[in-house]
């Protein structure tokens, strides 16, 4: 049978490749989105090969097929259940007993499978050379060597690939474990074959005698009487082995990943250390790791944000030139503003605030990502960020909030459990922005003395601390420590971080500007129908009752919104003034009470458009609703304590 | 000998005996042994012959080199791993 449309899965562990193979294949044909209802990016793209139309899925990166994170469960089901047409499986050939584990895991799916022997160059620099020949007769699966990074191979693997299709449903080898394990295995899927379910028999029963939880539900509904058997033979291999059975059968699926990379692989060692070696060996050195990392992350910093700067100004300044033609042009009529302030104002909020700092950020992330020198930071900093209940990892989208939490806000998919993932984008909003700092050296600083405005940003980085603490022990999953591969330090593929950053990018501006323009529509909107005023008056419980802010504030916090630069301007504005000594009802006490609240309350809708992006809309309102909540409370209490103190 | 993962110097031979599940961990949840479980995936089973490699200062992660490959592990975890050292 000939059919035309082709899907081919793309799986293999983190940092094999997979994503410069990806891009390879797809080219410009790319479409990055989320796997439906969950936080987990899916990439999929189109070829055109020899006639056919070929769907790539990129799958994440992962392990191991067993339920630690939504990235495996969803790598499983999408295999098992959405059954593509071809998995390839891309394997790192310098690593190749780890890589071997997931390889086996995958054959036990019984999925049509071609191995991309990926990084074939890094595996001769180590000194192994490797018989794919002959383990391609191991596994009773192609396997075709490729080093992705300069296109070897690709074309071999998509034809070997498109032929294994053609010739039609061959079926991995089977895995064969212990004796005491594959009679267990055997009798349990007897049982198990009787059922009608989407995964096949031998790997429902090893996943069982694995004491799977989502492939136990699965069956206790149709035969609660096979679960009991699994339990049982569970308990015999236990008394055999004396440990958990799940620890005996991936312990033996080891073995077997270990008995086969022996098997067709060769080791000679290199004579001296190669650089990538030492380069290891400085950057996560206990004492010169450190001034090496904070020079690395400060000129990364400085990249993004001086280019940032430069860029955002520059438009802003072609903006406003714009605008002057745009006066001339349609003047100053309730619906031109309305056009101007609403719609194009909030383009120009994105245009301004997001791309300039998005596009260095992407391609900064993905080049130490790719490079490996991520996961030095990560170790490096892991204890530090245990602290606020994180671990090294999310050291780095915090720092970047410190900038913008945008990038923050997206950068915080670097964590792998979808808790973890949670936890850092929550942290990440709390922490206070560039623009968030102007209004505290603007106002605080600037009038009350510099020694508040630290007092300030150290109060907020206690509540940090302490949110993040709560988070992490309310946040229901397993709090999880780091256990993270450092993988060899490579040359990042360019070509691959460009395209990675451009889509991205695609998908942000897709995502986030309709929800920015629509934002900023609604507030010009408010504004033009002279409704500010009345709104101020009804939030003034809340601002002049319970935080002894001067009604008018309550507009400058909804225009925060917007942009949070915006509020200082807003206020000199109202004020009539931009020296905010003198201004009556507007002393020390209330601004500090106003920055407190600016700081903590929801950052801007940029982030919350991230948000949205990132975690959804349940989540990002939750966290927008949860700190607008508790910026309110945090600055009331300080108004009251001001008030004890007599200021 | 029998030690905890953590309490290995860089450059000290070890063989994993078992994992501790985490102490003060609420059994309520699901995936009870998530992080073990995670742990075994990564290629550190009962048997098992590592290397430490470094650690990290300030009661940082170890890195140690099992199966081929390099793995950081987060102190807390490593002070659930029991293994013997080899001379």
């Amino acid at each position: 049978m000939k059919k035309d449309k082709i899907i081919i899965a793309l799986a293999g562990n983190a940092n094999v490749g997979k994503s410069v193979i990806f891009n390879h294949l797809t080219g410009l044909h790319q479409h990055i989105g989320n796997w439906p209802g969950k936080t987990v990016e899916k990439a999929e793209g189109t070829l055109h090969f020899k006639g056919y139309m070929i769907d790539i899925i990129d799958l994440p990166g992962i392990y191991s097929l067993s339920t630690f994170s939504i990235e495996e469960l969803i790598s499983r089901e999408y295999i098992a259940v959405e059954n593509p047409d071809l998995v390839i499986n891309v394997v790192d050939a310098s690593v190749l007993e780890r890589n071997l584990f997931f390889t086996l895991q995958l054959m036990e799916l019984e999925t049509p499978i071609v191995v991309a022997l990926n990084q074939m160059d890094m595996a001769k620099k180590k000194g192994i050379t490797i018989d794919h020949k002959k383990l391609e007769k191991i596994l009773g699966v192609p396997v075709v060597p490729t080093v992705a990074t300069n296109r070897t191979g690709i074309y071999d693997l998509i034809q070997t690939s498109v032929d294994a299709i053609e010739k039609g449903d061959r079926k991995p080898a089977k895995i064969r474990y212990g004796e005491e394990v594959e009679t267990r295995i055997q009798k349990l899927s007897k049982m198990v074959s009787k059922l009608q379910l989407p995964y096949p028999a031998r790997w429902v029963a090893i996943k069982l005698l694995e004491e799977d939880e989502q492939i136990k539900g699965r069956i206790r509904q149709p035969d609660p009487k096979i679960l009991s058997a699994a339990k049982k033979l569970t308990k015999e291999i236990e008394k055999i082995h004396g440990h958990s059975c799940s620890t005996v059968i991936t312990s033996e699926r080891y073995e077997i990943a270990g008995c086969i990379s022996r098997e067709v692989q060769q080791i000679v060692p290199p004579t001296k250390p190669p650089t990538r070696e030492r380069l290891h060996a400085l950057t996560t050195h206990k004492i010169l790791g450190y001034p090496i990392m904070a020079t690395a992350i400060l000129s990364v910093f400085f990249t993004i944000f001086s280019f940032g700067d430069y860029t955002s100004q520059l438009l802003s300044m072609l903006f406003k030139y714009f605008y002057s033609v745009y006066e001339s042009l349609f003047g100053t009529e309730i619906l031109a503003t309305l056009i101007w302030g609403g719609i194009i104002e909030g383009l120009i909020a994105g245009i301004t605030i997001a791309l300039p700092y998005l596009i260095p950020f992407y391609l900064a992330l993905y080049f130490l990502e790719d490079s490996g020198y991520l996961s030095r930071i990560a170790f490096l900093m892991d204890n530090l960020m245990h602290k606020i209940g994180l671990h090294g990892k999310a050291f780095i989208p915090v720092m970047l909030g410190y900038g913008c939490n945008v990038p923050a806000c997206l950068g915080c998919r670097i964590m792998e459990t979808e808790r973890e993932r949670l936890l850092a984008t929550f942290v990440v909003t709390l922490v206070p922005c560039a623009a968030t700092s102007v209004i505290l050296l603007g106002l605080v600083g600037a009038y009350i003395g510099f020694q508040w405005a630290l007092l300030l940003y150290i109060i907020d980085l206690l509540i940090i601390f302490v949110l993040g603490r709560i988070a992490f022990n309310i946040l229901p999953g397993e709090p999880t420590g780091l256990i993270m591969e450092m993988h060899d330090y490579r040359t990042p593929h360019l070509k691959t971080i460009v395209k990675q950053t451009w889509f991205r990018l695609k998908e942000f501006i897709k995502m986030a500007f309709p929800l920015i323009i629509l934002g900023s529509f609604i507030i010009k909107l408010v504004d033009v129908l002279g409704l500010l005023e009345p709104i101020a008056n009804i939030l003034s419980p809340v601002t002049v009752v319970w935080l002894g802010l001067p009604t008018i504030t309550g507009i400058t916090l909804i225009f925060g919104v917007l942009r949070k630069e915006l509020t200082l301007l807003m206020l000199s504005t109202l004020f009539g003034t931009a020296n905010f000594a003198n201004v009556p009802g507007f002393g020390p006490r209330e601004m500090i009470v106003f920055t407190l609240v600016a700081m903590l309350y929801i950052p801007c809708i940029s982030t919350i458009a991230a948000l949205v992006k990132e975690q959804g809309w349940k989540r990002a309102l939750f966290i927008t609703f949860f700190e607008i909540a508790f910026a309110i409370v945090v600055g009331g209490i300080a108004y009251r304590l001001l008030m004890l103190t007599g200021m | 000998m029998e030690k905890k993962l953590s309490e290995l110097e860089p450059g000290e031979k070890a063989v994993i005996i078992s994992i501790k599940p985490s102490p003060n961990y609420r059994h309520r949840h699901r995936h009870r042994w998530g992080f073990q479980k995670r742990l075994e995936d990564m290629g550190l089973t009962p048997g098992t012959r590592i290397t430490v490699v470094r650690s990290a200062p300030f009661h940082g992660p170890i890195e140690i080199y099992v199966r081929g490959s390099r793995l950081a592990i987060g102190r807390g975890m490593a002070e659930r791993i029991l293994v013997r050292v080899e001379k």
